[in-house]
């Protein structure tokens, strides 16, 4: 989930590769709210997981959001 | 008479002939046009249009920045930072900075972009950048977000008078003292296949199979323009400021005139009524008469209606003989980037003292009687206008005069 995660910041949202870790925060990467919303058109049309823009903007660091992928994909019928 | 008085100090221009003033300045000089193929109008009506080539917005912007931009903002903030590049913006009043530019339509690839997402995906899948990248404002916008410029911040958009206008609007400003510095121009990136098809429909492009001679202003053989893209951006004080800054003036704005035909949604008014007043406006803020204009950059766009209106104008009213050209034969129609282009042209053409040529002018229309350069000519200029007309029937027509 984290490689997902890092592919959607760097081919969609351009954020660069290096600054990309577990730790990091939105404000590290400069994410906004708009980048939230297109995060999660992504997630959810190309990976099936349908995370909100306001439950990923809620999440702190980079690592938060991978572990919520992860729970939301556990959540799957 | 007002006495208008605005210096030109800095200049950014990206067009079909390069990136930069001097890529499209040497283009123009060289007289040779920039019209190609297009292979994104395959299966069009008209498939030929002047590109801005080698264009890295991700080299140029970087791709954080750029993937949340239109191109028509990539084209400006390029063009505003070649504007600014040779100032200290440490030393400006922000609050006294101003910008304004000129634009027909804003973002429309990104519009059109999203609309066919709209169409195939539904609203879900509408990109929420989508209002932030074509709504025709944010182009202004982006600039003073980039530069931390906090004074007037407007878009204003008159067709392809645009860029001209914004120049006026921007003189207007500094001589109102509202600001100290304002950054002028104009934009457009249209080349997207509604747009095109849109003009094609219209009847107003170019069918000839050539590029290379489909835009030939006031050439008897004109059959419409050939559609471009690009941005051009001014730094424009008051020229007493400059002066007392001991900053390089590279020309001044002397006069701007501004009126409407009133006449028709496209067609200009045969009589050309309200370009005559929009020349005698700029000339009465120039304090000038019509036997002291040197030279004349023409709309130009190789249209039949233009053409012949605005030739006619500019005989009639100009009986002096300034040499006229169109670098609309080198660079295309520029659309909304054309009058701020062109202001750009014209300030080098002023500050160099050479008329470049019009590229394609094989043969004068008869009907005209214009003295009209066909190649690179040298001559001491005092006093140039810039005509920029627009659909609608909206007119704007600057005076540019030595520094």
């Amino acid at each position: 989930m984290y490689e997902t995660l890092k592919k959607i910041l760097v081919d969609t949202l351009k954020v660069a590769p290096e600054q990309i870790t577990p730790d990091a925060t939105k404000d590290d990467l400069d994410l906004d709210s708009l980048a939230f919303v297109e995060l999660s058109m992504v997630l959810g049309k190309e990976h099936d997981l349908h995370i909100s823009d306001d439950e990923l903007f809620d999440m702190e660091t980079v690592g938060d959001i991978v572990a919520l992928m992860r729970e939301r994909a556990g959540d799957r019928p | 008479m007002t006495g208008l008085d605005i210096a030109v100090t800095g200049l950014g221009l990206v067009t079909p002939g390069g990136v930069g003033v001097e890529a499209g300045w040497a283009a123009v000089r060289a007289g040779r046009s920039t019209a190609a193929r297009d292979p994104l109008l395959a299966g069009h009506e008209v498939t030929i249009s002047c590109r801005v080539p080698d264009f890295d917005a991700d080299a140029l912007l970087g791709a954080r920045r750029a993937v949340r931009l239109d191109r028509f903002t990539r084209l400006a903030l390029v063009a505003a930072r070649e504007a600014v590049a040779g100032e200290d913006l440490r030393t400006w009043d922000s609050a006294r900075v101003g910008v304004v530019i000129g634009t027909s339509a804003g973002g429309g690839e990104t519009f059109e972009r999203q609309h066919g997402v709209l169409l195939a995906d539904g609203p879900t899948g509408v990109s929420p950048l989508v209002l932030p990248m074509h709504l025709p404002n944010m182009v202004a916008g982006q600039v003073a977000i980039e530069f931390g410029f906090r004074g007037p911040n407007l878009v204003v958009s008159t067709a392809c008078a645009s860029g001209a206008t914004a120049i006026g609007v921007a003189c207007d400003l500094l001589a109102a003292r509202r600001c100290d510095v304002v950054l002028a121009g104009g934009v457009d990136a249209l080349l997207n296949p509604l747009t095109m098809a849109g003009f094609a429909r219209m009847g107003a492009l170019s069918r000839r199979d050539d590029p290379a001679t489909a835009s030939r202003p006031f050439d008897v053989d004109r059959d419409g323009f050939v559609a471009g893209e690009g941005a051009a951006v001014l730094v424009l004080r008051r020229a007493e400021d400059a002066r007392a800054d001991g900053r390089r003036v590279r020309a001044r704005v002397v006069g701007y005139g501004a009126t409407a035909d009133a006449h028709h949604i496209t067609n200009p008014d045969p009589e050309g009524r309200a370009v005559v007043a929009a020349t005698r406006a700029a000339l009465a803020d120039a304090g000038a008469s019509a036997s002291d204009v040197d030279h004349v950059n023409a709309h130009g766009t190789s249209t039949q209606l233009n053409d012949l209106v605005e030739g006619r104008v500019l005989a009639e009213l100009l009986p002096s003989g300034p040499l006229v050209t169109s670098t609309k034969g080198v660079t295309g129609h520029l659309l909304g980037a054309a009058g701020a282009a062109e202001a750009v042209f014209t300030v080098l053409a002023v500050e160099q003292g050479v008329v470049p040529p019009t590229a394609n002018l094989t043969t004068l229309d008869p009907r005209l009687d214009l003295d009209v350069a066909t190649a690179v000519v040298p001559r001491g200029i005092d006093l140039a206008l810039s005509n920029s007309f627009g659909f609608g029937g909206q007119n704007a027509v600057l005076a540019i005069a030595k520094a």
